[in-house]
Formats: C-alpha cells, structure tokens, sequence
C-alpha cells in the first residue's frame, strides 16, 4: 500500500476564520496506481496533494506513506520521504534566475549533500549534467538548457518541472492541474508527455479536465467540500454522477 | 574560467586593501591592547546609573534628538526645492518639454536644473561630519554647527531622491495637464506631487533614521549631545558611564527606527489613495488641531535644543566672510597633494576592507535573523526545547544585528581603537562592524522577502533549509544582495573620510589637524578632493551596475535605496 488516509481533516487559519479544506478524508492508494482527482476548485484537490507529498501535516487524522505516518516525521527522515515523491505544480514556480539545466538539476537536492549541492551551483559533476540533460531531451528542450527560466514560455516551463521530475526519479508522480494554464494543442502534447514520465510510477493527478481523467486513469476519486463524493472505476463514472459533482460550480457559473 | 579570473581578481585586490588599512592579527593579540580590551569590558558593567550622571545622559539624549529632528526638517525644507529643480522632466527633457520652442528663458531653467542636481551631489558627497567641521569654526562650539551639518549634507540627500522620484512618477497626468494649458510649477503641484507624495514622505522618514545616527556622532567636532559624552566618557576610562551612553544611544536610534516605521506604514496606506499627505494636513487643520499643536510644540522644542536661539550674535557674519575667504584658493601646490597620496590610498583601502569585513559578519549573522530558514521553518523538528533554542537564537542575532547597526561607524572606532590602536585598522574595523549590523539586516530582511512558491517547490523535491537557500532564495535574491552591497561600499567609502577624525587613518586625520591649525585653504583641497574621490566612485558604482541589473528588479531610483542602504531599515517603501 503507498498512501493511506484516515480521517484526514486539513484546516487553514485564515482572516476570516478557520478554513476547512478537506474534513473526513479516508483513501488507500496502492503502488503503481493512476489516480485522477476531479472535482469542483475549492474542492481540496490541491489541499490533498500538499498532505501527499509531505509540505503539509493534517490537522486531524494520519497519513501513511508505506506505514509510515508522515506527520511524525522531520528533518532527514522527512528529505528521504520527500525525494521519492515528485509533484508537478499548477503554475510551475521555477526559479526565474537559474537556467533550465540548472532547474532540471534541482531534481538531485533530495538525494545531493549540502557540499554537493554547493558545488553544483557552481560547476554540477558531469554525471549529474548527463541525467539532466538527458531529462530535457526527453522533454523536448534541450536547445534551451542554457535558457534562463523567466525566458521561458509557461509551456516550457512547466516541460522544464517534467524534467525535473524525471531527475528526480520518484516512485510517485503527484501532478495539481498541470494544464491549467495552457492552450488546449499543448495539454494534450503535455498529458502524452506527463504519462509517459509516469509510466512505472504511482501517479495521482488533481484535473479538471473530465474527458482526460477517464480516458486516461482507471481510478477516479471525486472531491466536493473536502469530502470524497465517490471514489469508482473509470468505468462506472456516470455523467449523474459528474453532474453532482460539479453541481454548484455550474449553478454559480449561469447565476 | 573567467569566474576563476574574477575570483583572483577580487581576492588580490582585497589583500592589496588589507595591507593598504594595515590590517594584522598581531595587535588583536598584543597583551597591552588585550588588556585595554579587558579593562573596557570590565569597567562597562555596572553601567552608570547615579543619579548624577542620569541628568547628563538625558539632557546628551534630547539634544541629540533635537538636532536631528532640526536637522531633518531643514534638510526637507532645503531638499524639495533642490529635487523641484533638479527634476529632469519638468526642466530639461522628456514629454513636457517636446514641441516647445527653445528660448534664452528655456535653456536658463534647464541649466538651473543641471546646477540643482550638481549642488545636491556636491552636498551629499562630502559627508557631515565634515560639514560640521567646517560649521563649527564657521559659527562656534555648540549643536547649531551640527544641526547646519545635518540640513546641507541630507539636503543633497533628499534633492537627489525627491528629484528622482519626481521623475519616476508616470507622466500621463503631466501631459494632459500641461497641454491644457497649465504651467510647470502648476503640472508639478497637480500631477506630480499627488502621485510622489507618498514616496516622498516615507524617504524622508528613511532620512530621519540617518540623522538621528548622524546626529549622535557630530559630538565628535564640537557639536554636544551622545557623541560628545562618549568621547568625553573614554577619554575619561568611565567606562561604566560609556556603558550607560551606549545604552542610549541604541535605544534613540531604535526608538527613531520604531516611530519611522509607524508613520510610513500609515503613509503608505494614504498614498494609495493619492495625496494623503495634504489630506493628512487637512484634517489635522480641522479635526486634530489639538494634536497639531503637540507637534508644533515638539518641534519648536526640537529647534530650541538645536541651537537655534540667539543665532543673530553680533560679529557672526563678517566672522562668516573672513572664514570663507579663507577657504580661497585651495591649496594646490605639488608639495602638499604628495603628502595626501598615502591618506588617500588609506581611505579607499578602509572602505574596502570594511565593507568585506561587513560582507562576511553581516552575512555569517542574516541566516539565523531570516525567519524563514530557522523559526518559521515547518519542517524543523518540533518539540519545546528545540524551538526554543531556535527562537533564542534567532533572537540572538536579530538583536546584535540590531546592536552593530545601531551605533555609528565613529563610536566603533572609538571602541576599536582600544583593541588595535589607532589607525586605519581600527578605522577598518570600525567600519565592518557597523557594516556588519546593516548589511545582515538588509540580508536577511531580502532573503524573507523572496517570491516563495519556487522555494516551496524545492522543499517538496526533498531539499534541506540550506539547499532551498543555496537554489532557491539566493538566485533570486543575489541581484538585490549585490546592489544593496554595492550601495553600502559607496556609504562606507565617505564614512572611511571621516574615521580619521577620531583616529582611524585616512583623509579624516589631514582634515582634522588642517582645520584645528587654520590652514584653511588646504582644507578646502581636502574637500575637493573627498568630492573628487565620492563622485569617482559614483562613476565606477554606475558602471558595475549597469550590467547585472539589465533585468534587475526595479524597486526604486538608485538614489532612494542607497539612502535605505544608509539607514539599513526595513525594505523599500
């Protein structure tokens, strides 16, 4: 089993109060599964994701990675967990100021020492350059390695997180809506993309592309209010169900 | 490659440097200064606390304060028809101007204006304290000198940045105002000063901050208050009562830094909704005129502590005249500009060492001040005992940063001259010290303030606080790092003119004893000479940032953040 959830409850203090984001979530992933979550925004999707990778404690409840309850742990043991989960963010935040290699090469920190990491902000070991280079090959971007972030196009950028994925090489993918941001030609060039990164690896992927998640994922969990409204085969989503799922947002889009 | 060139370069020009400031370990080590050193720390505690010494302290605190605010509030009142003049786009080019007919009358205020500017880099460049120097033979012992120092020398401050940010304001509104027929003085006060006003006051609230620091050393050549009792209390080995001045003068300067920042937060809200200042005065007029009179009050109070009571002394000016006179013509034989050769190789070789000593103190201090690598890291461990400790020690340095910031570069030296002697060392030493207590601040408050999503990116890929400082905040903060850096390096280089005053090496030391001996016209080629040496590496400063800023973030003039760089208070308004 890779993750586990029990009970989870996230909540965010905020100005105007306590925000709950997600409340009495219960979930099994097991390894190598395709997970697609939907659900309206607002829904917790990314809320979730932050609690997969480790950036998050919940408030409530416990999440397991591999038995491991994630909460309880710190410093090297949270560097460890960390570097075998890759997360590919809705708005990619490269850092503007270093090249698309050197982004590409931010894939390593998880396993690099402090020394190593040092060094290679200077002059990174020819072996690490290789597995980045050859991570923006397969991402199609090798003409810009020497390109700053910042000169970067939001489609390439988010091609350069890929990479970085890829340097990285974790067991689970977690992608927030990766598209979100793009043209419908290059989501659908990003998506082959993504899913040829993803192959070998557990890959969970929040979406609000409806059409793409079921072509694409045998697993569905649906999120409404921080709950799971339904958690089915690709199969056995029917389009009541969706219409549920969605029901508020498209009552508020026409109202 | 040519990293490694870059690398050597700066690495042989800070020996060249250190030998230049004379610095060596041995005298940190002399059993003789090892022994100042002890006495001094020993004798700073008790501090002072008689009930006859008290008074002294108080009366030192407020006319220090009092001369700093005089002295804000002349170099404002001095400043805004300086920066009004000096404002390129109202007197010399851009859209204002375009279509109009050239005339006599034209190229006059246009040339006014190249004059302003010129008057306000003038005044700026030779540093108060020599400023004060000259006032103090010029008027006599006693705050106005120092007050006077104050108004010209943040007067060239403030011209330049009110100037600047008059040009940086967006020029729709002018235009319009202008092509229906206003006139200059009138787009000015329509379109202009609304938009700036804000901007303007919060600077000059950054300016307040120097001067209080400012004000406080101008003791040093005769113009009373902090400055003056601490010299007076080391030469005297009262070390308790130096204890007590310190104190003081931490808590002023502090109090300055508190009081500045308030304002500027409220003034800052106003100047969203266009000129809150005049606002501000108006509703002071009508609805708060109690308060207003507290402040008037205050300030009357403030001019009063600042010597300005019974200036018109008989004999004053024709003693005024004899003095400029003699000011005429600046000694320029070979003779004398041999001997200042090596002074003016000390100055240089103090602010460089100074501000590398600053550079690596100062950045040893920002990462346990910048909160979000130590306290307000999530994935520390957490657990009571831990935290605490991590709190402490952010707390820790927060608070010697806030220490070394606090006290001037002249009061270092002073202080420094116990453990290494007197010259450029100590004047070096000094220097990095203060540095150290600004350049941390700057850092860390930078490092805190960077765009943090690609910093979280970083922590999710599994790096440690170090890396995401090493991949993430650095990237993206260095440009800022550098041009604050580069900025203090121009500050420390007019501070390292002056450390000889007390004792630090350099040009101060000439000037001091060319002055106390009346040997006036050489004075004045001191001046010339500290212009020429300030505007050089004005010139040399431009250069180096033209290139890394070409996609720099453009926060503010350069003119407005090297006076952030000077006071090392909180980021750009």
């Amino acid at each position: 089993m890779s993750f586990e959830l029990r009970e989870v409850a996230l909540v965010y203090p905020s100005r105007a109060g306590a925000v709950r984001a997600l409340d009495g979530v219960t979930l099994a992933i097991a390894g190598g599964e395709r997970v697609a979550l939907l659900g309206p925004s607002g829904a917790g999707k990314s809320s979730l994701l932050k609690l997969f990778n480790a950036t998050a404690r919940p408030t409530a409840g416990a999440i397991r990675f591999e038995g491991r309850r994630l909460a309880a742990l710190a410093g090297s043991d949270l560097r460890a967990v960390r570097r075998r989960i890759g997360t590919v963010f809705q708005q990619p935040s490269l850092v503007p100021s270093l090249t698309a290699l050197q982004n590409a090469l931010c894939g390593h920190l998880g396993s690099w020492s402090l020394a190593r990491s040092l060094r290679a902000l200077l002059a990174a070991a020819p072996s690490d350059t290789r597995v980045a280079l050859a991570a923006l090959k397969t991402v199609g971007l090798l003409d810009k390695a020497a390109a700053r972030a910042d000169e970067l196009s939001g489609g390439q950028q988010q091609r350069v997180a890929i990479a970085r994925v890829l340097v990285q090489d974790p067991e689970v993918v977690l992608t927030d809506e990766p598209f979100a941001s793009l043209d419908p030609g290059l989501t659908a060039q990003l998506a082959d993309l993504l899913l040829h990164v993803a192959q070998g690896r557990t890959l969970i992927a929040a979406l609000h592309d409806v059409e793409l998640a079921l072509a694409h994922f045998p697993r569905i969990v649906g999120l409404r209010g921080g709950r799971v409204a339904f958690d089915a085969k690709a199969a056995e989503v029917s389009p009541q169900m969706l219409r549920e799922l969605y029901a508020h947002e498209a009552r508020g889009a026409v109202g | 490659m040519k990293r490694a060139l870059l690398v050597g370069a700066i690495a042989a020009a800070l020996v060249v440097c250190a030998i230049g400031a004379q610095v060596q370990t041995s005298p940190l080590f002399d059993p003789a200064n090892l022994r100042a050193v002890g006495a001094f720390v020993r004798g700073l505690f008790p501090p002072d606390l008689s009930p006859a010494f008290l008074p002294v302290v108080a009366r030192a605190t407020l006319r220090t304060l009092g001369v700093a605010v005089a002295g804000t509030v002349l170099s404002m009142a001095l400043g805004l028809p300086l920066g009004i003049l000096g404002t390129a786009s109202l007197w010399r080019r851009g859209p204002l101007l375009e279509g109009e007919r050239q005339s006599l009358g034209r190229a006059a205020l246009a040339a006014a204006s190249l004059v302003a500017r010129g008057l306000s880099r003038f005044l700026r460049a030779v540093p108060e304290l020599v400023w004060a120097l000259f006032f103090v033979v010029g008027f006599g012992l006693g705050p106005l000198p120092g007050t006077l120092a104050l108004a010209v020398s943040y007067a060239g401050v403030l011209g330049r940045v009110y100037a600047d940010l008059f040009e940086a304001v967006p020029p729709g509104p002018i235009v319009a105002l202008h092509a229906s027929g206003a006139t200059r003085l009138q787009a000015f006060a329509a379109g202009i000063w609304p938009q700036a006003a804000g901007s303007v006051a919060a600077y000059s609230l950054y300016s307040f901050e120097c001067c209080v620091r400012s004000a406080a050393v101008l003791g040093f050549v005769g113009a009373g208050g902090i400055g003056a009792e601490i010299n007076l209390s080391m030469r005297l080995f009262e070390y308790g009562q130096v204890t007590t001045l310190l104190a003081a003068l931490v808590l002023l300067v502090l109090g300055a830094d508190a009081f500045s920042r308030a304002l500027r937060g409220r003034f800052q809200r106003n100047a969203v909704h266009g000129s809150g200042l005049l606002r501000d005065a108006l509703e002071l007029r009508s609805a708060r005129r109690g308060l207003g009179l507290v402040w008037l009050a205050l300030l009357l109070f403030a001019f009063q502590q600042a010597g300005f009571v019974g200036i018109a002394a008989a004999g004053l000016w024709p003693h005024l005249g004899r003095f400029a006179a003699q000011l005429f013509p600046p000694d320029l034989s070979p003779a004398f500009l041999a001997t200042l050769v090596t002074p003016l190789w000390q100055t240089v070789a103090i602010s460089v060492v100074g501000t590398a000593i600053g550079i690596a103190l100062g950045s040893v201090l920002a990462l346990p001040a910048t909160s979000t690598l130590l306290v307000a890291d999530p994935d520390r461990r957490r657990g009571l005992p831990a935290r605490a400790l991590r709190v402490a020690i952010h707390g820790a340095a927060r608070a010697s940063l806030a220490v070394l910031r606090s006290i001037p570069e002249l009061v270092w030296v002073l202080l420094c001259i116990l453990a290494v002697g007197l010259g450029p060392f100590a004047g070096a030493l000094a220097l990095g010290l203060h540095t150290a207590g600004v350049l941390g601040k700057l850092y860390a408050e930078t490092l805190e303030e960077v765009p943090p999503a690609p910093v979280e990116e970083l922590r999710a890929i599994g790096a440690g606080a170090l890396q995401r400082l090493l991949w993430g905040m650095w990237p993206q903060a260095r440009e800022t790092l550098a041009s604050y850096t580069l900025l203090r390096w121009e500050t420390n280089l007019r501070v390292s003119t002056v450390v000889g005053l007390v004792g630090g090496g350099g040009l101060g030391l000439a000037l001091y004893n060319d002055v106390q001996l009346a040997f006036y016209d050489r004075a004045a080629t001191l001046v010339l000479l500290i212009y020429l040496l300030v505007a050089a590496t004005d010139a040399l400063a431009d250069r180096l940032r033209r290139r890394p800023t070409a996609r720099g973030i453009a926060l503010a003039p350069e003119s407005a953040l090297a006076l952030i760089a000077e006071s090392g208070s909180a980021a750009a308004p």
